[in-house]
């Protein structure tokens, strides 16, 4: 846990002093300098929540954003020391991710509100980002203040949709730039979007959300003169709360369409990149977002056929389809079951399914599916494919592996476990040699470049083998030892004379022989043996001359 | 001398198991740096890259120069073998084996259990037969592994001595050009060599004192390949009762046979299911060879197959054989004789990404591109290029089968401008089409409304020997000449027109010539006309005269309105000249026009109306 929260605050934290440089020269003198570490701490949680890729945007919404930052600069002022003490986040992010685990509701609501919160300030990115959501953007843009938001969300039904819908992109966007922040991290994916969320909440630059995590007293936000974005769980109170997450099952049946949007734009605009690897990821956070939401419903919520629907398009996505189905909607159920305790506030149980919520690790062969009716173009030109759809991909890719391999065998053999005994290769036969021959025959044996010809030539036994050794081909020599080469006077001691010119000579043999290194110890043993003989024979002779003495 | 041999042949043996197994790392060096060259679409083939005069623009050219290029290295072994006294003299060091000539001839000429060995290893079957007799004719007993041995030749060729350039380690392009007509070949072998009564091989069987395993396995094994497919069972049985077991060879040759000995599906099914539980209380473990050869034979099963070789499948994964692309083939040829066209898919999944490497004879890139499915054939090309997949695809010969019917699909399913990339990639530098690949491209080209690539298309088709093709020639021909473009192509057209005229008009020498057509010269002539050359598209009307074909009366019209377009009484008197001396119907229409269009002579009017007169007389 600790380890995953400093990953990603520690980018936070590289982010921030990228930000600091950029904003250094960008920046006009609008920003004192005491309130810049704020202001990076801010843009920071922003750019996490985006990733790399939006440091562009940062730079176009710096026309939007600067009062913002300065506002919650004044704010906290006094606070800086803690916002920019990493460390010190750290252990205050553990405590509220404890605290989080522990379910209480108000931590739940804090923390929702994060999500929210965050979503505002990056609301004017994602603005910038996509002009389809034009219309969004001026509505938020007409309603910086949170308080009056959600008033004009319980105001009009459609005002909230438009509003969740670029929640849902937030928060789908978040996710997925967490999933580039900590790569690794599949498996614990909800623990991230925890994380993130808390360093989000952190990162609107607010001691007060510190102390909230702390302390979990509301009523002490509210005298602490809190920042009008965080006034607003507690002004609200339950209700906005759970309008709140009324609203975001709401986003269930909303997603899809707001995705298509999405779909079809990142389709037609390149500019946007989007990594194809990606693209799984994407889906899989798209469908943790639908978890998170869908288990969170309003207490009205029954189980609409759609949100059946939408719960087996979500469980669809994940591995093993039946169970994570049937797991969301028993939550669901249990849901329904609980929520008129819900309505009277006991939101207790919206952690506990959120903590219980487990994202599948992806199977590795699945990378590259794509999320369910999405049409992509083919590169090839052909036009637009309408692809099968994950489901149709998955169900039948695995049922027709099932056909293929998985269905019901002879049952004639039991595979013996004992290793095979290799009587076979000791000697081959003639119909060995005549299948590896029509085997060879059987494949395409022409070389396609030269190296290939080389690797012919090589197998051949043409070419000195890679890498170059001067030794090859003298194996056996290789098991002689120096000695036996060098040190050859042991090899007179039998059938030549103790001393005399013949031992002399014999002496100066061996020495040069024992310097001849084309020679091996076998030629030198027969060239001493020649001598030997030689000398045998020419006893007589030498004897006579009294040259031989033994 | 015959000890030194023996040696030889024994190290042989233990160099192929180093190649096999420990010394991979020989070439993997050479591996890596091999995988770093891409093949260059524009160069022709690397086994041609010497000689540039050399390069192939046809298959029948590919095909000549790589034979020749393979026959003369084969002439020089043939002549270094045959005079191994002269190339004695050993340079490399360390040895180099192969650089050696190899001992073609006998060496030993005594009697003995060597000379018999000799006479094993060199593949000589009737020598070979003949010591055995001599020697038992002397008396002396033969070691079980030389007669085993013996058996083993004797069965493996049929009792008959091998055709002698049918050296084992000759893989080389002319055995390989000859492959697919080998395997007719072996078909014919079948029919040729025959496993007769009483041969050498059972006599020699007969005499054993002890008959084993082995020599049962050779028997059996010979008298599948040669077609006693009932013997085969009958020596089975014999086999049985002598209480022995036999090998999985044994069982594999029985398995690839149950299908000749019984007539209906389910029996022959009984039969292959029966072998295999004999097997399994024989303790005798598959390999890949017993299921391919169950696979194989299932394939003569009927409608049992489908099912039973799912199983098979699934037998394989339980025993951990991984299916090579042999097995596959076998599936899929037992699912596409029923119809059922979705297994490919299901195939394709599973062998995606994979490598094979060659395991049986019948391995090799399953060709199944006739489903036009283009997805599938993308899959297959896929597959194509992971590792080492590309040798599956086997010669020449299969490679050029397979590229066009890739290429046929891709003209059927694909845009032009896909069907171009690969084009350019193809061709030709791994495949030279055949007319019928050109016409299609030519199809695909006016599907797609891409006429006016046609004169590149057009210098392809010369290139690649195939500008002889009369009806490839005047699809082309029909194809420029049937619309109306932008005067840029026009004028590229009748550019290109001209160059098939001039292949007409030369083509009375070495080459076949092309027979002028009414139609082609009709193409020719209109595609002239409007490209506005006016001059050269009255030389071909000229030439309708002295070819003797009849240009058409759609032809006149064209002609008339471009000579109205450049108002020229004289030609257009020429023209129904010449529409009269054709006896052509509309003559007289045309000259009625002529009269009113154009302002002219008295002369040239009498001309004209009496032109009229007569034709309509004649009529």
């Amino acid at each position: 846990m600790y380890r995953i929260l400093l990953l990603s605050v520690c980018p936070v934290r590289n982010r921030a002093l990228h930000v600091y440089i950029r904003e250094a020269c960008l920046r006009s003198s609008k920003c004192d300098i005491v309130s810049l570490p704020i202001c990076r701490a801010t843009n920071g949680g922003v750019f996490n929540a985006f990733g790399t890729s939006s440091v562009i945007h940062c730079e176009k919404k710096e026309g939007p954003l600067p009062p913002k930052e300065e506002n919650s600069a004044l704010k906290d002022g006094e606070q800086k020391v803690a916002v920019k003490m990493v460390g010190e986040k750290v252990i205050e992010l553990q405590d509220y991710v404890k605290m989080v685990a522990e379910q209480s509701e108000q931590r739940v609501g804090v923390k929702m509100e994060g999500v929210t919160e965050s979503v505002k300030i990056e609301e004017i990115p994602v603005k910038m980002d996509s002009e389809k959501m034009e219309e969004i953007q001026t509505k938020t843009a007409l309603l910086p203040i949170p308080e009056v938001k959600l008033e004009d969300v319980k105001e009009s039904e459609e005002m909230k949709e438009i509003m969740l819908a670029s929640k849902t992109e937030e928060v789908k966007q978040k996710l997925e730039v967490t999933m580039a922040v900590v790569k690794e991290g599949e498996t614990i994916v909800e623990i991230q979007v925890k994380t993130e969320e808390v360093v989000d909440v952190k990162k609107e630059g607010d001691k007060v959300v510190e102390e909230q995590m702390l302390e979990v007293n509301k009523e002490e936000q509210q005298t602490e003169a809190p920042p009008k974005d965080e006034i607003q769980p507690v002004k609200s109170g339950k209700e906005s709360l759970l309008d709140l997450l009324g609203a975001m099952k709401v986003e269930v049946t909303n997603k899809r369409k707001f995705k298509a949007l999405k779909v079809q734009r990142t389709s037609e605009t390149a500019a946007r990149p989007m990594p194809a690897a990606m693209e799984s990821t994407t889906s899989m956070f798209q469908e943790a977002t639908g978890m998170a939401d869908v288990p969170a419903p309003a207490p009205s919520e029954t189980l609409s056929p759609e949100l059946v629907a939408a719960v087996s398009a979500a469980a669809a996505t994940l591995p093993s389809q039946s169970q994570a189905e049937s797991e969301l909607l028993k939550k669901l159920r249990q849901h329904e079951a609980i929520g008129e305790a819900q309505k009277n506030g006991d939101v207790n149980n919206i952690g506990v399914i959120i903590a219980d919520m487990k994202v599948g690790k992806k199977p590795n062969g699945r990378q590259n599916a794509r999320p369910a009716n999405q049409i992509r173009f083919d590169e090839d030109g052909r036009g637009y494919t309408h692809d099968r759809g994950i489901t149709a991909e998955l169900d039948g890719g695995l049922r027709r592996r099932r056909s293929l391999f998985s269905g019901k065998r002879l049952n004639i053999f039991t595979p013996s476990t004992e290793p095979e005994a290799d009587t076979d290769i000791a000697v081959p036969t003639l119909w060995d040699m005549e299948l590896a021959n029509q085997v060879a025959l059987s494949t395409n044996q022409m070389p396609r470049n030269g190296f290939e010809e080389m690797i012919q030539w090589t197998k051949e036994g043409r070419l000195w083998q890679y890498p170059i050794n001067n030794e090859a081909g003298l194996e056996a020599e290789a098991q002689v030892p120096f000695h036996e080469h060098v040190f050859l006077e042991k090899h007179l001691e039998e059938g030549f004379p103790r001393q005399g010119p013949v031992r002399h000579f014999m002496e100066l043999v061996v020495s040069g022989l024992a310097k001849n290194p084309y020679y091996t110890i076998q030629q030198k043993r027969e060239h001493i043996a020649w001598f030997r003989d030689y000398f045998q024979q020419k006893e007589e002779v030498l004897k006579e001359a009294e040259v031989y003495l033994n | 001398i015959p000890k030194k041999k023996t040696s030889s042949y024994q190290f042989d043996i233990v160099t192929n198991n180093n190649h096999s197994c420990s010394d991979r790392s020989k070439w993997a060096v050479l591996q890596a740096l091999a995988s770093t060259v891409n093949r260059d679409p524009t160069a022709p083939h690397y086994m041609f890259q010497d000689d540039p005069y050399l390069t192939p623009r046809t298959s029948a050219e590919f095909k000549l120069y790589s034979l020749s290029q393979e026959s003369g290295r084969m002439a020089a072994n043939h002549i270094v073998n045959k005079n191994p006294k002269f190339f004695q003299k050993d340079f490399a060091e360390p040895h180099i084996p192969c650089l050696m000539p190899e001992t073609m001839e006998l060496c030993i000429e005594e009697v003995s259990e060597a000379a018999l060995l000799e006479r094993i290893m060199l593949r000589k079957v009737k020598a070979a037969v003949d010591m055995y007799d001599q020697l038992l004719q002397a008396g002396t007993t033969v070691s079980p592994d030389a007669s085993n041995d013996l058996l083993d030749l004797i069965c493996l060729y049929g009792d008959r001595d091998p055709v002698q350039d049918d050296k084992p380690e000759a893989e080389d392009v002319q055995e390989e050009g000859r492959r697919r007509k080998g395997r007719l070949r072996r078909a014919s072998d079948l029919v040729r060599i025959v496993w007769r009564e009483n041969n050498n091989a059972e006599r020699i069987f007969n005499l054993l004192p002890e008959r084993d395993t082995r020599a049962y396995s050779a028997l059996i094994r010979g008298m599948v390949k040669y077609g006693a497919h009932v013997k085969a069972f009958n020596t089975y049985t014999d086999m049985l009762n002598n209480r022995l077991t036999a090998d999985v060879h044994t069982f594999n040759a029985l398995i690839s046979a149950a299908p000749e000995v019984r007539e209906r599906y389910t029996e022959k099914w009984d039969l292959i299911v029966d072998l295999l539980n004999q097997m399994n209380e024989q303790k005798v473990k598959p390999n890949l060879l017993t299921f391919n050869a169950l696979l194989k034979a299932l394939r003569r099963c009927g409608s049992l197959a489908r099912a039973q070789s799912l199983h098979t499948l699934s037998e394989m994964k339980a025993m951990g054989i991984a299916p090579s692309l042999a097995s596959f083939d076998h599936v899929l040829g037992i699912f596409y004789k029923a119809g059922q066209t979705d297994i490919l898919q299901e195939v394709m999944t599973e062998v995606a990404g994979r490598t094979f490497v060659a395991q049986d004879p019948d391995d090799g890139m399953p060709v199944c591109l006739d489903t036009k499915d283009i997805e599938a054939a993308y899959k297959v090309h896929d597959l194509l290029r992971v590792g080492e997949n590309w040798r599956m695809l086997g010669d020449s010969f299969q490679q050029s089968i397979y590229y066009g019917r890739m290429f046929n699909l891709l003209c059927m399913m694909e845009h032009i401008d896909v069907v171009l990339k690969w084009y350019k990639e193809l061709i030709p530098s791994l495949y030279y089409p055949n007319p019928q690949g050109m016409r299609d491209l030519l199809q695909a080209l006016d599907t797609d409304n891409r006429l006016d690539m046609i004169p590149q298309i057009w210098k392809d088709i010369r290139r690649m020997g195939h500008d002889n093709k009369s009806d490839l020639v005047d699809e082309l021909l029909s194809l420029m000449a049937r619309d109306k473009h932008s005067p840029e192509i026009q004028e590229s057209f009748a550019v290109c027109a001209l160059d098939v005229k001039s292949l007409y008009e030369q083509g009375q020498g070495a080459r076949m010539a092309l027979e002028w057509t009414a139609t082609a010269m009709t193409n020719i002539t209109s595609v002239l006309l409007a490209a506005q050359k006016k001059q050269q598209a009255w030389d071909m009307l000229k030439l309708f005269k002295t070819k003797n074909r009849v240009p058409s009366e759609e032809l006149m019209e064209e002609f008339l309105a471009s000579i109205k377009s450049s108002n020229d009484p004289q030609h257009a008197m020429e023209l129904v000249q010449i529409s009269a001396s054709f006896c052509l119907p509309s003559t007289p229409k045309l000259a009625e026009r002529v009269l009113q269009a154009f302002e002219l002579s008295e002369e040239q009017k009498t001309i004209l109306s009496e032109l009229e007169v007569s034709t309509e007389v004649s009529e």
